[in-house]
């Protein structure tokens, strides 16, 4: 079996620079020593280990961000996800490790030449600094590729050879196994690897043993293998406050990119998205940006997000945005309208969108039937739902215009109005407490106006619509 | 002098020149009443700005465009801000496709006139109603251009007895008057025709109900004497 090891010293800081351009001396720190450091910062001096205090001495203008495993986390399993398009058996190995399974894969892709430069794609596509090794075994792997080997090698020889030269020091073991083996006299792991595995494991521990073993086990590590979540959710740490609604297009776009890149090859449309805006201090807001026929492009999206965020008032500044999609399904046939005369630019379903997320969703709709003989319960207004089979409409006839609350008459109509039809018993509703009962007439007002009137039992007089 | 006088009405657009409408597009769609089609010379234009003034609601605006709207092919209608709840029963009554119908409703002028616009260029809308009240010249100019652009007939209703004064560039502007047995329309304007005179819409046939039957004009008009001495 062959893997391939991926060591990503400064994943967190590679992935804050790369949504953010800064030309500035950029360190991660944890518990007061530098972790990961930018090019910039590693041309002043600063190494890895620096004490907080001496990078600060080093370097006046330094930006100093908090190291945050979870984050590193979240965008190891990001990487994983993306990765897990052109492989398909690969194992997290937490905090900037990502084991892969190459010798099954390779009967697909050309050689591995073809297959490497496959997983080296979303690694420049993401700005990432990266080592590599590939061996007979995920440790040998790991311990390769750690030690900077960035090398692709094909058989056990090559990989054992490298592996006896390798300095004690580079072999990845505890620092206090490190130190002991340096003072016996053996600074190469082949040194080691020499001696009797039962002396060794009486004099240093049981620790270097399984771990001389492990570097010959071929075996796939004993933990479960990444599998792709069903549904997207990621979130990006804002290098620089946003203040403006329309800035966030820029952040948003990346989400985006990967929200597309996660649903078109699994063939899925999101309906709608839930996006999380993080306040410095506020609560977080959220916002629904809503597609009724479903979309899963990125450009779609960002139009109709940029629309619902232009009526944003913000808060505070956001320091960080969240993406989820709310309800995924498959991709709907392409439009049915081939020969559709007038080639309109927007499907009725896009104009919808569009309408609603300027509008509000209340604000778009349509009217459906009910079978009830209320009038103003017969139709009701609802989510536009194009291409539906409408009910049978009642026979009787009906105001084309309805007031939503019967508009009391002062007076008992008097000669001047003119009744055209009528009265129109409806007595309705006694099964749920609405019960009506009135009478119905069609007339004419002085002004010209039709007017569907009705009578109470307690001769109450009310319009209730227009024959507009 | 002159030239320059000609120039100035030419742009309050108070004159048009027979050129400007001899066009390709005076295509027409019926309105389902003879009597009108007759007026506007084949009937609604096939794409444009209508403007409907109306003077109060429910004298029959809406009857007037009813059978139009039922006729209308398989793309939207978009209704905006109509001035109550439209009631689906009596719209399906008159065979107006509900699935095809669509509410728009909103408080600020601005996003009723963008909601028009937007509809307008989707290309996926056939008929668009707005209720609303005045247009700017340069409002209902971008709407009359999206329209035709997109081949939508728009009509605008208000409730002001006649057309608004200043003189919009839009396809045709009307005023309706209500009858017992129907409407009369004075026609303002009809791009690309002559000034006509009132015409009177008979619905009878169409809503026996709600209209009166229009009495035969009666021949016994007597003429008084010349010279009564």
């Amino acid at each position: 079996m062959q893997w391939l090891y991926l060591y990503l010293p400064s994943l967190q800081l590679d992935s804050l620079l790369h949504q953010q351009a800064c030309d500035e001396a950029c360190i991660l720190v944890h518990q007061n020593q530098v972790v990961q450091a930018n090019s910039q910062a590693r041309q002043l001096g600063i190494a890895l280990g620096t004490g907080l205090a001496a990078a600060a001495l080093l370097c006046a203008q330094l930006k100093v961000i908090a190291y945050d495993y979870k984050y590193e986390q979240r965008l190891l399993t990001q990487l994983a996800q993306r990765l897990y398009q052109t492989s398909a058996t690969l194992y997290l190995d937490p905090p900037q490790g990502l084991l892969l399974q190459t010798s099954d894969m390779l009967k697909l892709y050309a050689g591995i030449t073809e297959y490497w430069q496959r997983i080296q794609q979303p690694l420049i596509e993401r700005g990432l600094h990266y080592h590599y090794a590939s061996a007979h075994s995920p440790l040998a792997a790991q311990v390769l590729a750690c030690a900077g080997n960035d090398r692709l090698l094909n058989n056990i020889q090559q990989a054992n050879a490298l592996l006896t030269k390798l300095p004690i020091q580079r072999a990845g073991l505890a620092p206090k196994l490190t130190q002991q083996l340096e003072r016996l006299g053996l600074n190469t792991l082949g040194q080691a690897q020499a001696l009797p595995r039962s002396a060794l494991g009486q004099r240093l521990g049981q620790e270097l043993v399984t771990y001389l073993q492990q570097l010959e086990h071929i075996q796939a590590p004993a933990k479960a293998n990444y599998l792709p979540p069903q549904r997207f959710r990621q979130g990006l740490e804002l290098l620089y406050e946003i203040e403006l609604s329309t800035a966030l297009r820029f952040p948003l776009r990346r989400l985006l990119d990967d929200l597309e890149a996660f649903l078109a090859p699994r063939q899925l449309q999101a309906a709608g998205l839930n996006l999380r805006l993080d306040y410095r201090e506020l609560p977080a807001e959220k916002v629904f940006i809503g597609c009724s026929g479903g979309e899963y492009r990125a450009q779609v999206w960002l139009n109709l997000a940029m629309l619902r965020l232009e009526q944003l008032q913000l808060q505070a500044p956001i320091v960080a945005i969240r993406l989820s999609t709310r309800g995924q399904h498959a991709w709907a046939p392409l439009s049915d309208q081939l020969f559709e005369p007038q080639g309109g630019k927007l499907t009725a379903d896009q104009l919808i969108n569009r309408l609603q997320n300027k509008l509000g969703s209340h604000a778009v709709q349509q009217v459906f039937l009910r079978d009830d003989h209320r009038p103003e319960r017969s139709f009701y207004q609802g989510h536009p739902k194009i291409h539906t089979a409408a009910p049978n409409a009642t026979a009787c006839l009906r105001p084309s215009l309805l007031l939503t609350i019967p508009q009391a008459l002062h007076h008992k109509p008097n000669h001047q109005w003119c009744v055209l039809s009528g009265p129109e018993r409806i007595q309705s509703g006694w099964w749920d407490n609405v019960s009506i009962c009135r009478d119905y007439f069609i007339a004419r007002n002085p002004l010209g106006q039709v007017c569907w009137l009705f009578r109470t039992p307690a001769e109450e007089w009310f319009l209730h619509g227009y024959f507009a | 002098m002159a030239l320059t006088q000609l120039n100035q009405l030419e742009q309050q657009r108070l004159v048009w020149r027979a050129r400007q409408v001899a066009g390709p597009d005076q295509r027409r769609q019926s309105s389902f009443y003879p009597a009108l089609d007759q007026h506007l010379q084949g009937g609604w234009p096939q794409a444009g700005l209508v403007e409907l003034a109306c003077g109060a609601i429910g004298i029959g605006e809406l009857r007037l465009l009813l059978p139009l709207l039922a006729q209308a092919e398989s793309r939207l209608q978009v209704w905006i801000n109509p001035p109550a709840e439209l009631n689906g029963q009596a719209l399906a009554q008159q065979g107006i496709n509900l699935s095809q119908t669509l509410l728009v409703r909103c408080q600020n002028p601005q996003h009723a006139l963008w909601s028009a616009e937007q509809s307008l260029t989707s290309g996926c809308c056939s008929h668009l109603l707005l209720w609303g009240p005045n247009l700017t010249s340069t409002q209902a100019k971008r709407l009359q251009v999206a329209a035709k652009d997109n081949q939508v007939l728009m009509f605008w209703l208000h409730n002001q007895s006649a057309p608004s004064a200043s003189a919009l560039p839009i396809s045709a502007r009307l005023a309706l008057t209500p009858q017992a047995t129907g409407l009369n329309l004075q026609i303002y304007k009809s791009q690309g025709q002559w000034p006509q005179h009132p015409c009177h819409i008979n619905m009878h046939a169409l809503w026996p109900s709600l209209t009166a039957q229009p009495q035969p004009v009666a021949n016994n008009i007597t003429m008084l004497p010349a010279q009564a001495r």
